[in-house]
């Protein structure tokens, strides 16, 4: 299943749109990666080789650091992932989509599935490295979101593309907010040295 | 007067300034192609002042704001303000006056600002002459506009109406005073104001554009030609209204926040800061609205790529309208300023909602004024991904590169000394640029694409005669 999660799409799409019962029940067994992977690659490259943000020395944070980081990419993985859900299930009812709880978590591991493969990026924590490995799976992601939305969700594929287009609005506010609170954990002393 | 006479409506001057908003398009983008490009290498200015970044950054700038964007928001105000009124435009002869000399007005002035002719306020670049010339075609705009409303055939003042007057109204003050100045040759002036006060009148001018130009303008555009595209009414009109009043009413007072931690006092940021929060408000009022609008009328997409440009548009207006007011928290602008967030913020809205919702206007637009198809809906759907794809390159490149910046100016070692020198961040933020580059070529590439293909479309083709409609007895003006 995983290989057709990452190579096949299009198929899992497609049972899930028919509520294949083993599709339905194995694809969100996968979430568990879409929560645990990213941190983990992140701890492991962060305690490895430390953060560049482009400054000539990595940046390595303490054991606590890294237990609060861990944590919070976590929190912010999981609060990100059922949140998009519920907006989700929220808006497929404006658009006369199904509202399946399982149908929707089942989207969006699938969408998810390119970005937890490329956060393996975090083994090799470079901020311009992991955007240029992230940004074109992020790419895919949102072509994922596109071509998948319609199929699992049955409606058409023009009905589709505006809740799509609705979502990646909520995706680009999410992203932003998230920017918003981590200035505001640094300026407020977590982490990381800044003359403020 | 002429337009009692006139029984069609006066489009081709709609035509015509859709043509020049999309050569302003394609010259501006180049530039901002160039500079990005001479941000990585520097050498492409090549020893020449009139190709340094300098000078090409302000003509990217006013060629994107006044020659595109103008452009179009006076052939969609032109169009628009006829249909809703059912009279033709008053004073046609002088609306083409607009046109022209506004194309003459902002190719000088594009030529003015490669001659090292500034007047060093963002946005407001040209010198004096150009500025009493824009006053003169921005109040004649207002006589066009505001005299086919007076003259309309209808009672009710339709909603786009309502944000195209207050753009007029709005420009034409902020331009006035935030240029008065004293000049002393034909090529420089000095500023009325001076230090702080020079300062807080610039910005409150600089924001405002954004506001009621960038924003209040293409909100304008978007009333009308969304549930005409939809062929659904406006989801809630009441709403509309409301967030008009709300939104003129608080967007006056956000531009201090691009002053945060300056000499300005302290409660006029913090005055700033929260009434940027407040803007939210009536910002997503409007989104929602649009939203709601095309929501019943998906059918619509499947043979008009237009639709899907103002749908796509209104999330980035999302983002960009969320990201502003967040922005605008002093906790978070410490680290924004200064560094490339701004630029991807600025940029969001920009490609993601100006030209957005400009490209999908045009598209509906232009084979309606010329009576005849698309040239090619294929061109059209690749624009849209390219446009896509180039948008969120862009933001997600400025985004890495903008806190990677924040992070590193404000970074100390344990002496409490800077760690980072000026020239060391900027060195590493070169991929960055790489990216921004790319990202601006896809975007370019679109707009290319596009204009080929509506210059095709009007190619060989006159604009076509429309009468106005039959005006029902109850729904009459009365004088």
């Amino acid at each position: 299943m995983l290989f057709k999660l990452l190579f096949y799409p299009g198929k899992v799409f497609n049972e899930l749109s028919i509520e294949d019962k083993h599709a339905i029940t194995t694809v969100p067994r996968f979430l568990i990666f879409v929560l645990l992977l990213p941190p983990l690659f992140s701890w492991l490259g962060a305690s490895q080789f430390g953060w560049r943000l482009g400054g000539s020395e990595p940046v390595f944070l303490d054991t606590t650091g890294l237990v609060v980081f861990g944590f919070f990419y976590f929190s912010i993985l999981a609060v990100g992932f059922f949140g998009t859900v519920y907006i989700s299930r929220w808006m497929a009812t404006t658009y006369e989509a199904k509202t399946s709880q399982s149908l929707h978590f089942s989207l969006f591991t699938v969408v998810c599935a390119p970005l937890v493969i490329a956060s393996a990026a975090h083994l090799f924590p470079d901020v311009f490295f992991n955007v240029l490995i992230l940004i074109p799976a992020l790419i895919w992601s949102i072509t994922l979101l596109y071509r998948g939305l319609p199929v699992v969700l049955g409606i058409s594929s023009e009905r589709g593309m505006l809740m799509s287009s609705a979502l990646v609005g909520w995706l680009l506010v999410a992203a932003v907010s998230l920017l918003g609170i981590c200035v505001g954990l640094w300026i407020n002393g977590a982490a990381y040295v800044l003359g403020v | 007067m002429d337009n009692d006479k006139q029984q069609f409506y006066y489009d081709d001057v709609v035509t015509r300034l859709v043509q020049f908003s999309l050569i302003w398009a394609v010259i501006a983008m180049s530039a901002g192609i160039y500079i990005a490009a001479e941000l990585i290498w520097p050498a492409l200015d090549f020893g020449q002042f009139w190709l340094s970044f300098g000078r090409l950054r302000p003509l990217h700038t006013n060629g994107i704001i006044f020659g595109f964007g103008i452009s179009a928001l006076m052939a969609t105000a032109f169009y628009s303000v006829q249909r809703t009124c059912h009279v033709p435009l008053f004073l046609p002869k002088l609306a083409w006056f607009c046109c022209y000399a506004w194309q003459v007005c902002i190719l000088l002035g594009g030529l003015s600002l490669l001659a090292g002719w500034t007047s060093t306020k963002e946005y407001a670049e040209l010198e004096w002459p150009f500025d009493i010339a824009i006053t003169v075609i921005w109040v004649c705009f207002g006589v066009v506009f505001f005299g086919t409303i007076a003259n309309r055939k209808i009672k009710p003042i339709y909603i786009s109406n309502w944000f195209y007057g207050g753009l007029i109204i709005v420009i034409a003050m902020l331009h006035i005073v935030n240029n008065l100045a004293l000049p002393v040759s034909i090529d420089k002036s000095y500023s009325l104001f001076a230090g702080a006060q020079d300062a807080v009148v610039q910005w409150w001018y600089g924001h405002n554009a954004v506001g009621f130009l960038l924003t209040g303008g293409f909100l304008g555009m978007m009333y009308y030609f969304l549930p005409k595209q939809a062929g659904q009414p406006i989801w809630s009109y009441r709403l509309s209204v409301v967030a008009f009043w709300a939104f003129t009413y608080s967007y006056i007072w956000a531009g201090p926040h691009h002053l945060h931690y300056t000499a300005i006092p302290d409660w006029v940021q913090s005055l700033a800061m929260v009434m940027s929060l407040i803007l939210l408000a009536p910002s997503w009022a409007t989104m929602i609205n649009g939203i709601m609008t095309v929501s019943k009328s998906s059918e619509k997409l499947r043979d008009n790529p237009s639709l899907k440009f103002i749908v796509l548009s209104l999330a980035f207006y999302g983002l960009a309208t969320f990201e502003g007011p967040m922005m605008a928290i002093k906790s978070v602008n410490i680290v924004s300023h200064f560094t490339d967030w701004t630029v991807g913020h600025v940029h969001s809205g920009a490609l993601g909602w100006n030209a957005m919702i400009t490209y999908g206007t045009f598209y509906f637009l232009v084979p309606r004024l010329v009576g005849g198809t698309l040239y090619s809906v294929r061109l059209a759907n690749i624009h849209f991904w390219l446009a896509l794809s180039g948008a969120i390159l862009y933001i997600l490149a400025m985004w890495a590169a903008g806190v990677s910046q924040g992070l590193l100016w404000l970074s100390i070692d344990e002496l409490g000394q800077l760690s980072y020198t000026f020239n060391e961040i900027m060195a590493s933020m070169t991929p960055y640029y790489g990216l921004r580059l790319v990202a601006g070529l896809l975007f370019f590439s679109g707009t290319v694409l596009m204009t080929f293909n509506l210059f095709m479309t009007i190619k060989g083709r006159q604009t076509v005669k429309v009468n106005p409609p039959v005006v029902l007895a109850s729904r009459e003006a009365t004088a």
